[in-house]
């Protein structure tokens, strides 16, 4: 079976805060002398090989993984699944 | 809006006119059940609340204890049930954020957490393991991350908590008795709101907890964010503004934010305020109602004297925490609100705070007669089997080893905490009077040692609430005495369903009755607590869940129970063990069967039990207690070999007892009762001690060798350690070593 590359991002809703990003662009990156930077959020990435007929299977497979092993809290965050052409 | 017709009409009696949409909005969070205690207030005043150690009792955000040598001791308790079912990590971690928030308050330094925590069987339910795991690093994290240790709890698992959570948390603090921060205020001084900006985050929180949970879809807006970094540097700004003196009162900024924070302190202090909301540090744009209602983690409110601004400002400066003036203290009783430059609100502080009681009806549930009518003994399990229903009892989650979820959290950061989890039935802390930097202000002021334990039986309290309440507030009394401290206070958290329903309300009446009847009789004053009603899930209410967090406190060092048996050492009992089995692990866990008989505490036995105990302790005549509860006798037995790394020889036949029935005798969970070891040569003058308290007493056994040995009757069964220590360890394994 061919091997697919599956990025999966995990992300707080856009409405949700961030402590993580904001003490980022705070502490770092604003002290840092990069003022343009306006806002940081921070995200998780997860980059999966996966083995299916398409890619279009592998996307699904992973975003119903996803789901079931409750890898993200839909609550709280967004998570987008993409397929990464090799 | 959550008001009902006719909190509407009161509402417009008590202003003469129509209400705008602002002030709707923050006497809607204000009365919310959570936030105003509108069912429960009347039923609360049964609480005996004064005690020779009490210097604050119930109403603040803390209660505050002397204990001597210039100390003082506050102590809080908590709970974030909706949140955390709905989001378990942000939600447990924001209820350890928000209780150290109310030691705060008192000008008071955090310096202990404790935790209860109740789900579904993780066992079998997907989902009752990720929240549990979840809400457990939720905790270990925040607590970790601020430095508090999280030094006790307890955890229990019933299927009433399906798709559902209670996450208590307790908290302890310490403050110098000059330094004590109570409400304080006159007219012009300033409102400051400091820490983290105010956002969307959480509206309408409080009335969610005052709703039947109905699942995550809908709810979305009760998802609460820990910052423990800012929730660190609040505690060390509010710390130096406390020691340099410049605020005079302090408020945390929970359920119902603004609203209920500025309604309530205005109240307390009989003042008004004029509020500037244009003022307040924001994370987005808002309308005045928003900004009034937000949960937004990590807020303070002070009260200062201008010529105290300066100093304040350097201090939240220096530690990078982002602050608003927002107005100041009048004198007209008044919450005057602008917003974009107008009045947006104006409303008497003591309407907003002072929500019309609800009426509600109390009946007696059919299903308690139900219990009763339909309670049955099961059939005597042949004698060999004994054994296996003993290991299958400490593999039973509510029993089994919480090491799991201790081994998360830093118990010792701060250096104070000198009996661990896992190592007694409570913590001990030392105490000592302190600067605002956390220094000594000088050792030889002498330390004070205190315990603490948080108990609760969902099981109990279902089947009997009152019999089954007045049992965890003499089993977390216990708990302290075994480590040799004198119960001296206790805080109370009581969870239920709906107080709309009449059967709930009648468990929470029981509930309160069988406690402040136990307080009332011991002299161990209720110096605070919390009331969480409208915790419902899919299947109905959860059990009656009230938790009880005992305090007690030990003269000198040398009395701290910490040790465990040693080889050769006797094995005693203390009490009598009748057959009480309703509500027991024995019959629930292993049987699955519901019974009417909970155990029933015999209040003058208990207290001379503890007494007897206690001056066992002090007599430095054994070398540790194990209190008897859940599991009964053959659990606590086996816990004290599994702690002690060794087994034991007992004759079951010499335990005091009314017991015709050998599983009767094991595994009921009768109150008042405590295991001791001691030397084989005190048993002499450990007996002479005894003789002078009403209680039954017995050497039933000895500890050595690698094997439990229980003997009965001329027949004997053997389980050894190994097997014990294995089934114990049942919550790690089936959660992962990682963690």
């Amino acid at each position: 079976m061919p091997l697919y590359r599956v990025n999966v991002l995990i992300e707080n809703k856009p409405y949700i805060s961030d402590p993580e990003g904001d003490t980022i662009l705070k502490d770092l990156v604003i002290k840092g002398g990069y003022q343009q930077v306006r806002s940081i959020r921070v995200a998780k990435m997860l980059r999966l090989e996966v083995e299916a007929d398409t890619e279009g299977d592998a996307r699904d497979m992973v975003r119903r993984m996803c789901d079931e092993l409750r890898l993200y809290n839909p609550m709280l965050s967004i998570c987008r699944v993409e397929s990464v052409s090799t | 809006m959550s008001l009902s017709d006719e909190e509407i009409r009161y509402l417009r009696d008590a202003l003469s006119r129509e209400p705008n949409s602002v002030e709707l909005s923050m006497v809607s969070a204000e009365w919310s059940e959570h936030c105003s205690y509108k069912s429960s207030r009347p039923y609360l005043k049964m609480f005996s609340t004064e005690g020779k150690h009490v210097l604050i009792g119930p109403g603040y955000d803390a209660g505050v204890l002397d204990i001597g040598n210039g100390m003082l001791l506050t102590v809080h308790i908590e709970s974030h049930n909706h949140p955390s079912a709905v989001e378990p990590y942000g939600g447990a971690a924001t209820g350890i954020g928000g209780v150290v928030r109310d030691i705060l308050s008192m000008g008071s330094r955090p310096i202990a957490l404790l935790d209860a925590l109740r789900f579904a069987d993780i066992r079998y339910d997907n989902q009752a393991r990720w929240l549990f795991r979840n809400v457990v690093r939720g905790i270990a994290d925040y607590g970790n991350c601020i430095g508090v240790p999280t030094v006790a709890g307890e955890v229990e698992f019933d299927d009433s908590f399906k798709d559902y959570c209670l996450v208590d948390v307790a908290c302890i603090g310490v403050v110098r008795k000059d330094r004590l921060v109570t409400l304080k205020g006159d007219v012009g001084d300033l409102v400051v709101v400091a820490g983290n900006r105010t956002g969307r985050d959480g509206i309408h929180g409080a009335s969610f907890a005052s709703r039947a949970f109905e699942g995550e879809e809908e709810d979305r807006s009760a998802v609460q964010i820990p910052d423990p970094f800012m929730g660190k540097l609040l505690i060390d700004a509010t710390m130096e503004c406390v020691g340099a003196g410049c605020v005079k009162a302090i408020k945390d900024l929970g359920g119902g934010g603004l609203a209920c924070c500025l309604s309530e302190t205005a109240d307390k202090l009989g003042m008004g305020m004029l509020i500037d909301l244009d003022a307040l540090h924001l994370r987005e744009g808002m309308s005045a109602e928003e900004i009034m209602i937000s949960e937004s983690q990590e807020r303070m409110l002070y009260i200062l004297d201008p010529s105290m601004l300066e100093r304040f400002k350097a201090i939240m400066d220096k530690y990078e925490v982002p602050y608003s003036v927002l107005g100041r203290l009048t004198g007209d009783g008044y919450l005057s609100i602008y917003h974009n430059g107008k009045q947006v609100a104006r409303i008497s502080a003591s309407v907003v705070a002072n929500a019309p009681l609800a009426k509600r009806k109390a009946t007696k549930p059919g299903y308690i007669e139900h219990i009763a009518v339909h309670s049955r003994k099961p059939e005597v399990p042949e004698y060999d089997d004994m054994a296996g229903i003993l290991l299958e009892l400490l593999a039973d989650p509510s029993i089994a080893s919480k090491e799991w979820v201790y081994r998360q959290y830093d118990h010792e950061v701060g250096l104070r905490t000198i009996v661990k989890p896992g190592h007694a039935d409570a913590a001990v802390l030392r105490v000592w009077p302190e600067h605002h930097d956390g220094m000594a202000a000088d050792l030889s002021d002498g330390y004070r040692y205190v315990a603490v334990k948080v108990d609760g039986n969902s099981k109990q309290c279902y089947i009997d609430p009152y019999n089954g309440s007045m049992g965890c507030f003499s089993e977390a009394c216990r708990n302290v005495a075994c480590v040799g401290a004198e119960p001296i206070a206790m805080v109370d958290h009581l969870q239920f369903g709906s107080p709309e329903d009449e059967h709930v309300f009648w468990t929470f009446v029981e509930s309160v009755r069988g406690l402040a009847d136990y307080g009332r009789y011991m002299g161990i004053p209720c110096v605070g607590g919390k009331v969480s009603f409208y915790n419902e899930t899919r299947q109905g209410a959860i059990k009656p869940s009230p938790l009880v967090c005992v305090v007690g406190l030990i003269d000198d060092d040398g009395r701290v129970l910490k040790g465990h048996a040693g080889d050769g050492d006797m094995l005693m009992i203390i009490g009598l063990t009748k057959d009480e089995m309703g509500g027991s692990e024995y019959y629930e866990y292993i049987h699955s069967m519901l019974h009417a008989n909970v155990p029933k505490v015999d209040l003058a036995y208990d207290k001379s039990a503890r007494d007897a105990l206690l001056a066992l302790a002090s007599s430095g005549l054994i070398t540790s207690a194990h209190d008897c509860s859940k599991g009964g006798l053959a659990v606590a037995i086996a816990e004290m070999c599994i702690s002690s790394g060794m087994g034991a020889r007992v004759d079951l036949g010499s335990v005091p007892s009314t017991c015709t029935r050998l599983d009767d005798l094991l595994f009921s969970e009768s109150h008042s009762r405590f295991l001791v070891s001691l030397r084989r040569d005190d048993m002499d003058a450990v007996s002479r001690v005894l003789a002078g308290y009403p209680v039954h007493g017995a050497v039933i056994g000895r500890f050595g060798g690698n094997s439990l040995s229980l003997e009965y009757k001329g027949s004997s069964m053997s389980i050894s350690l190994e097997s014990m220590i294995d089934a114990y360890g049942s919550v790690t394994r089936l959660m992962g070593h990682g963690g």
